[in-house]
């Protein structure tokens, strides 16, 4: 196992566990990574908070721009190309053994253990990920043989298990094909293999679907959520798409220009949405049931602003149809509406369900 | 048939092999389908289903293998090379990445003014007006004539790539997963301003995508391909409440939110085979949860479940 020293392993007091659960597989407080560019300071991650459980999944949702996939990455901490850094906040992760780490703030070397053993990633496009020049197994085996010093040969069976377990036909056959020989859904299972070799606690999945076939999205999704139960994963899904987001997910954040502007759980949130950019988000492709009238589309008046201009007080208040003068003073807290449920919204309760 | 009643754009039995080292890529067999005067026809499928060979298919912009499109009752297949060149002005097409069909040298008054010169023989500051026009139907000012296409967001740039299509003042327009690149609430604006300029002007659309629910809030009909063939062919409402086609269901149900969560969403076995070396008979039936024995002898033929709705599966016993 690896071991992770110098470190704090002691969580501050008074974090928000519901007294007696099990801590949060991941809690991230404050977050914010910014980058330097000629132009200013980009602040793509501006105090985002959010927990995830063990067994739980949680997907983050939000258009280009909106921060969500740098979130991803600013856990897995693999922000090295654009000079970003971690300017503020803390990423707690409960370890196997029951220590919690800051990822914040843990030594390079330290997060090289963890990673790809305690949480591990998969990302949109498995070809750019996945070696071109070596047989798919050898490239699952690594993992283990890295992690858990395993032999070349037991590494390789766990592979061909691996293959198994994310339904691939033929596993003893297909551990040895190269990553152009396999479809782009086929390239998906296998970035998911290596992603699950050492069983993580946490995985993170930024768009792993955008790129495939809806009806091979639905095997993707099905076979994530088998997985996710039977090892008991926390989750995290990085996407644009709020109505996959009901298919994959137990809770949800809504991220816009840097922040999580509402949070809670997806039925909910589906349901009732109550922050206006969830609702207007929402409308811009409506679904609709069967025999249920067509609606139009609404796009969102407005653009997305820039990431270095960002507007006073709320964010979203030059688009909104609800913005009063008060959404332009001052920062809207993410404040609880219910048990279980945040919004960044000084009029959520005036605009009503 | 009258005259008013004559489709638009007749397309017969359209079919085109690529060749390639082995046997040729079959992306596209044997489709027949007509699109009314000021109609649109959403075309749907996934990856390798023809849809996008389709739409170049019936601009001509590529040579069909066999088969033939008319359009309003001319012949495309007979037409030499510089009448093809003058009669495109009637049928245009915009692309998924408008930054790829723009010139990066040109600025937005040149590109727009390029076709209405070429077609109607403007002069210069005739053209600049007309592209100025051009820009106004598509939502944006003048002002932006003189810039580069670089300066532009995705939802502007598809913009100035509508406003150059409509330059001609073509009568039927292709748009190959038109917003597919773009951000949902951009998504919607220029989905709501294809419908309003079709609504204005009459035009009829072809509109070609993976995408579901954008397909539903543009379309009249759609048609679903697998394979290179038609799977079904529908009025919007009358296929998206009342599929007859097994894979047409198993779309709707994969489409995200589309389907009930956990286990009783029909999710297909497999992935889509090679466009060389299809199934025999239906081409769905090796991931089709109800495919018989019978499926891989005869490929089925188009048939009518309702009127103006028809199905290729030898399934009548279905309960979809």
């Amino acid at each position: 196992m690896p071991r992770v020293q110098d470190v704090p392993s002691i969580p501050p007091a008074g974090r928000a566990d519901d007294g007696g659960a099990l801590p949060p597989v991941l809690d991230v407080q404050d977050l914010k990574t910014f980058f330097p560019t000629d132009a200013g300071t980009v602040r793509a991650v501006n105090g985002v908070s959010f927990a995830v459980r063990e067994g739980e999944t949680l997907a983050i949702v939000g258009e280009s721009g909106s921060g969500k996939s740098v979130t991803g990455l600013t856990i897995m901490r693999l922000l090295g190309r654009a000079g970003a850094q971690i300017a503020g906040g803390e990423i707690w992760l409960t370890r196997g053994d029951g220590n919690r780490v800051d990822l914040a703030r843990l030594a390079d070397a330290d997060m090289e253990r963890l990673r790809g053993s305690e949480i591990a990633m998969i990302f949109q496009d498995p070809m750019s990920s996945l070696n071109p020049v070596f047989p798919v197994g050898e490239q699952i085996a690594e993992p283990l043989r890295l992690h858990k010093g395993l032999s070349r040969r037991a590494a390789r069976a766990a592979a061909v298990e691996l293959l198994a377990l994310v339904g691939l036909s033929d596993p003893a056959r297909q551990v040895d094909a190269f990553p152009h020989q396999l479809s782009g859904g086929m390239r998906q299972r296998i970035m998911i293999a290596i992603a699950l070799a050492c069983e993580p606690r946490l995985l993170i999945a930024d768009e792993p679907t955008t790129a495939l076939d809806v009806t091979v999205q639905a095997q993707i999704i099905a076979l994530l959520r088998a997985l996710q139960a039977r090892r008991r994963m926390a989750m995290i899904f990085v996407t644009h798409d709020l109505h996959l987001v009901g298919d994959v997910a137990d809770r949800v954040a809504v991220m816009y220009a840097s922040q999580v502007v509402e949070e809670g759980p997806v039925a909910d949130v589906l349901a009732t949405p109550a922050h206006p950019y969830t609702r207007a988000l929402l409308a811009c492709v409506p679904r609709q049931q069967r025999g249920e009238k067509r609606r139009r589309m609404t796009p969102i008046p407005g653009t997305m602003p820039s990431a270095l201009a960002v507007p006073s007080g709320c964010r979203f208040h030059p688009r909104c149809a609800h913005a009063a003068a008060r959404c332009i003073e001052a920062v809207p807290a993410l404040e609880a509406i219910a048990p279980d449920r945040r919004a960044r919204c000084v009029r959520w309760r005036e605009i009503g369900p | 048939m009258t005259a008013a009643a004559e489709p638009l754009l007749a397309v017969r039995g359209i079919t085109k092999h690529f060749a390639a080292k082995g046997p040729p890529v079959r992306a596209v067999q044997d489709v027949s389908f007509e699109i009314g005067r000021g109609e649109v026809l959403g075309v749907v499928g996934e990856s390798g289903c023809g849809k996008s060979t389709l739409g170049r298919l019936v601009l001509r912009l590529v040579e069909p293998t066999t088969g033939t499109v008319a359009f309003d009752g001319t012949e495309l297949m007979a037409l030499a090379a510089a009448e093809l060149r003058r009669f495109r002005r009637h049928m245009q097409m915009i692309f998924q990445d408008p930054f790829a069909s723009l010139n990066p040298r040109m600025t937005v008054g040149e590109a727009l003014a390029e076709p209405v010169r070429f077609h109607d023989g403007l002069g210069r500051a005739a053209a600049r007006d007309r592209a100025a026009a051009l820009l106004a139907q598509v939502g944006l000012g003048a002002e932006h004539l003189d810039r580069y296409p670089r300066a532009f967001s995705g939802g502007q740039r598809q913009r100035i790539a509508i406003a150059r299509a409509l330059a001609t003042a073509p009568r039927f327009l292709v748009a190959d997963e038109a917003v597919s690149a773009l951000d949902v609430s951009i998504q919607a604006e220029v989905v709501n301003l294809l419908k309003s300029l079709q609504e204005t002007f009459g035009l009829a659309l072809m509109f070609i995508s993976h995408d579901l629910s954008v397909v539903e809030a543009i379309s009249d009909r759609a048609m679903v391909l697998y394979l290179g063939r038609v799977m079904e062919i529908a009025p919007i409402d009358d296929l998206y409440s009342r599929p007859a086609h097994p894979y047409t269901l198993a779309l709707l149900q994969a489409a995200p939110g589309g389907g009930k969560r956990g286990g009783d969403r029909l999710i297909l076995k497999g992935e889509i085979p090679s466009p060389s070396a299809p199934p025999s008979g239906c081409v769905f039936r090796t991931r089709c949860p109800f495919a018989l024995a019978d499926c891989a002898r005869d490929i089925p033929r188009l048939t009518a479940v309702r009127p103006g709705h028809l199905k290729a599966c030898i399934r009548d016993d279905l309960t979809l």
